[in-house]
């Protein structure tokens, strides 16, 4: 079996979300099928330089090959064109410009995609809201297979991509949640899906007492694991954190480990530690009593799983409902909806031994029944197998003539999403 | 946790979650909706936006700061089908006349006279809506000024009230705490003894039938009481005979001052530990509906007109009758009485414990006989009189001396 996975960047130095679960699927794949990875040769996700080198390389036993990008991104353009589908009534062929400037723009590798999607069994698309799976599911037919990545974001109420969802040959969703949204907007219910949702290389062994020394971490501590952005909730977990830090009972700290955008607030009991290695990021969570997940969009939570993996609980947002249903669902985290909420199930945790315990057995249990390595391997075989088996029935509808581009019926995407059942699923 | 309430083998988040809200809700009082505080604050509002009620010095200084309304400085100017023709010189105006109908070949003048009219016509208009806005702006300007005016007041006033309200906690915290420790320390230590003096001075005076507040008491054994009102019946010979108090020698009766006598038990009783003797201050409490340890502690003597001192009817009385009783015209016993209470607060309880056994603790409980053999020794069975009514101040070891 041959495998394409097509993803906006790649690279060992490359941390975001949908990237990662990229990479670490095509690795995991790679032990069961040729694996060969298309990617632009962007690092960074604003600007979308290119920044790489075009061409084949070995990443981890991996072949990738990078394309050029065309143009790198805008952002005024950009803003403009996002104000325009997201906040009122537009045409199809604003859309399409909108997804032109969000990038990036790779006409080569679609091009590489429709030449050469034949030799591929199927080709695995990252992110579905980037030019390269709109335009590259297009292009690879039947072979196309999503890994939406969606969140609950204004992107997701866009015309273009419902077609996308109801073309491709298969769907492999992260959560109930995220099923249900694609569901709910595009009217897919006939094609094949999955949660499966990723795996992480979570080390046997962690030392939680190597970290504390090494950066002088002392006493019980909340860990925030992430980009420190105004648009991960950050700003307001600050806020609810002072919150907790007047309370005379509240003993423990916030430490906060990666790049940040915002400043942090000055108080000896809220560290920034910067941007840490795997390993002592796995220390630093194995030493925390708990980490906070304050981020309002998701569609996986990988650094959650992971504190579940080292058997310390969660406490998210709860206005993420993949979040919350997490921690619904695996009994191993508590959510807040608002700073009230926020300080009582911190000192829920913070005071209750027992209940930090359970928690995070139930979430050590959790990730070893839906997210191991094993089960996730398991998980897309089995598509695959499934999808061998079965007739392909369509491939993504063909884009609207001129005219039809340019008709401006299509309601604001931020009122279709308006209109999107909310809410956790229970399975 | 304190107040988190989980038991389960297994966890149910939502349930948790539930509790905590629950909790937040009880911390609150009451749980607003938006709705609700939307309307409360458009209650708020309406008050504030009749300005006919607030006066204000600032706002005249606000008025005198605000400068001086400019007047619109459009020029207008009427124009009419001639103006175009017109002209302050005759010759010239003949002229303009004359050539007119030879002007008008060339253009239509005539929509242009029209349309500047009519501007004319807009350009007057525009000038008085905008004097009448500008005016409605400056009276809305003033009406926002006294909202923010008050709305400053409102907040220093509710600041206030909130710092007073965060004083009088504080407060109230502190005088609960002293409260409790004062609790403890009574609870630690002996209360009150009658001092020799008085004793024998009660011993002399005649044997008071026991009050009916007494018998109903339901502190001492019914077949005791019965005993005591039978009196006086043939008593069953005491195996030890013990003097009566009244003969007990002055030096070796402990006063109040001698602190607690955790070792006083009288000859024929067996002697308690601390732990017994709590365990049956609890019991006593309960059956009395809690009188505080302070009330017990300042009991007036007999002579204070209520029931006996240092009885179950005594003990039963409240707090405040207590302190009425402090007022009364027997100072003796009331200081006396406030002695223990003085040790239970000073620093070194123990060590005054800890003297009792050197200052010879002689029996004042005093039972002038034993039990009766039949009678369980409990606690209070135990140094309850079974014989003769005795005077009231010879039970007053019924708490817990």
């Amino acid at each position: 079996m041959k495998l394409a996975v097509v993803v906006q960047r790649y690279g060992l130095a490359i941390n975001g979300g949908a990237e990662l679960h990229a990479r670490y699927i095509a690795e995991r794949l790679s032990r069961h099928a040729e694996v060969e990875v298309l990617t632009s040769c962007a690092a960074d996700y604003v600007t979308w330089r290119n920044e790489l080198q075009p061409g084949v390389e070995q990443v981890n036993g991996v072949t990738v090959r990078r394309f050029h990008v065309k143009h790198e991104r805008d952002p005024l353009v950009f803003g403009q064109r996002s104000d325009r589908v997201f906040g009122s009534a537009h045409s199809i062929g604003e859309e399409l410009d909108w997804l032109d400037s969000e990038g990036p723009t790779s006409p080569e590798l679609v091009a590489y995609i429709e030449r050469h999607a034949s030799a591929f069994d199927y080709v695995l698309f990252f992110s579905y809201r980037y030019y390269h799976a709109y335009h590259g599911a297009r292009a690879a037919g039947t072979r196309a297979i999503l890994v939406p990545t969606a969140e609950r974001d204004d992107a997701v109420g866009l015309s273009i991509f419902q077609p996308l969802f109801r073309g491709v040959r298969a769907l492999m969703y992260n959560s109930p949640e995220e099923r249900t949204m694609i569901q709910a907007v595009s009217g897919n219910h006939d094609v094949p899906g999955v949660v499966v949702g990723v795996g992480s290389d979570v080390p046997s062994q962690t030392k939680p007492a190597r970290f504390r020394e090494k950066h002088d971490v002392r006493g019980q501590f909340a860990v925030y694991v992430g980009r420190i952005d105004q648009n991960k909730g950050c700003t307001e977990l600050f806020e609810f954190f002072q919150q907790y830090l007047r309370e005379p009972q509240g003993r423990m700290s916030l430490v906060l480990i990666g790049h940040t955008l915002l400043p942090i607030p000055a108080h000896p009991r809220i560290r920034h530690l910067g941007f840490l290695d795997d390993a002592d990021k796995f220390d630093a969570i194995a030493a925390a009593d708990l980490l906070i997940m304050p981020s309002y969009f998701e569609s996986l939570s990988m650094v959650a799983l992971e504190a579940w993996a080292l058997g310390r609980p969660v406490l998210a947002n709860s206005r993420c409902d993949v979040l919350k249903g997490q921690c619904i669902r695996s009994n191993a985290g508590l959510y807040y909806e608002n700073a009230a909420e926020f300080v009582d199930t911190l000192k829920a945790i913070e005071q209750n031994r027992w209940l930090t315990a359970t928690l995070g057995r139930n979430g050590r249990q959790f990730f070893r029944e839906h997210y191991e390595w094993p089960v996730i391997e398991r998980k897309y075989l089995e598509m695959f197998a499934r999808l061998s088996k079965e007739p392909a029935p369509r491939a993504v509808d063909a884009l609207p003539g001129w005219m039809e581009r340019r008709r401006q019926d299509l309601p604001a995407a931020r009122d279709v999403v308006r209109k999107l059942p909310a809410g956790w699923s229970r399975s | 946790m304190p107040d988190f309430n989980v038991r389960a083998d297994s966890v149910n988040v939502e349930q948790i979650m539930e509790q905590i809200r629950a909790r937040i809700r009880d911390k609150r009082g009451v749980d607003y909706t938006e709705e609700q505080i939307r309307e409360l604050a458009a209650v708020k509002l309406e008050k504030f936006l009749d300005p006919r009620s607030i006066r204000s010095d600032l706002l005249d200084q606000f008025r005198k700061a605000q400068p001086p309304a400019a007047p619109v400085s459009v020029p207008l100017y009427p124009f009419e089908d001639t103006t175009l023709f017109d002209s302050h010189r005759g010759i010239v105006r003949f002229f303009r006349r004359l050539f007119r109908p030879l002007v008008k070949l060339f253009f239509n003048s005539n929509a242009l006279t029209q349309s500047l009219h009519q501007q004319t016509i807009i350009n007057r208009q525009s000038v008085d809506r905008l004097d009448a806005v500008e005016t409605s702006v400056r009276q809305r300007g003033d009406l926002y000024y006294e909202l923010l005016h008050n709305l400053v007041l409102e907040l220093t006033r509710a600041t206030i009230e909130v710092k007073n309200m965060s004083m009088r906690v504080e407060s109230i915290a502190s005088r609960l705490e002293f409260t409790e420790r004062r609790l403890r320390a009574l609870e630690s230590v002996v209360v009150y003894k009658p001092a020799e003096p008085e004793r024998e001075a009660r011993a002399a005076s005649p044997a008071p039938v026991p009050s009916p507040q007494r018998a109903s008491g339901g502190f001492a054994p019914r077949e005791n009481q019965r005993n005591a009102q039978q009196a006086p019946t043939p008593r069953p010979p005491s195996p030890a005979p013990v003097p009566p108090a009244s003969a007990v020698p002055a030096a070796a009766t402990p006063t109040a001052a001698d602190g607690p006598s955790s070792g006083d038990a009288p000859a024929g009783v067996p002697a308690e530990g601390p732990g017994q003797r709590s365990r049956r201050r609890r019991r006593r409490r309960g059956r009395r509906g809690g009188a505080s340890a302070v009330s017990l502690m300042t009991t007036p003597g007999p002579g204070a007109g209520s029931p006996a001192p240092g009885t179950a009817a005594s003990a039963d009385q409240t707090h405040a009758s207590a302190s009425d009783a402090a007022d009364s015209d027997e100072p003796d016993e009331g200081d006396d009485a406030a002695e223990p209470f003085e040790q239970a607060l000073s620093p070194e309880p123990t060590e005054r414990r800890g003297e009792m056994p050197q200052s010879t603790p002689t029996p004042t409980l005093t039972p002038t006989v034993t039990p009766p053999p039949t009678v369980t020794p409990t606690p209070t069975q135990a140094e309850t009189p079974a014989a003769e009514p005795r005077p009231a101040s010879d039970t007053h070891h019924d708490n817990d001396q």
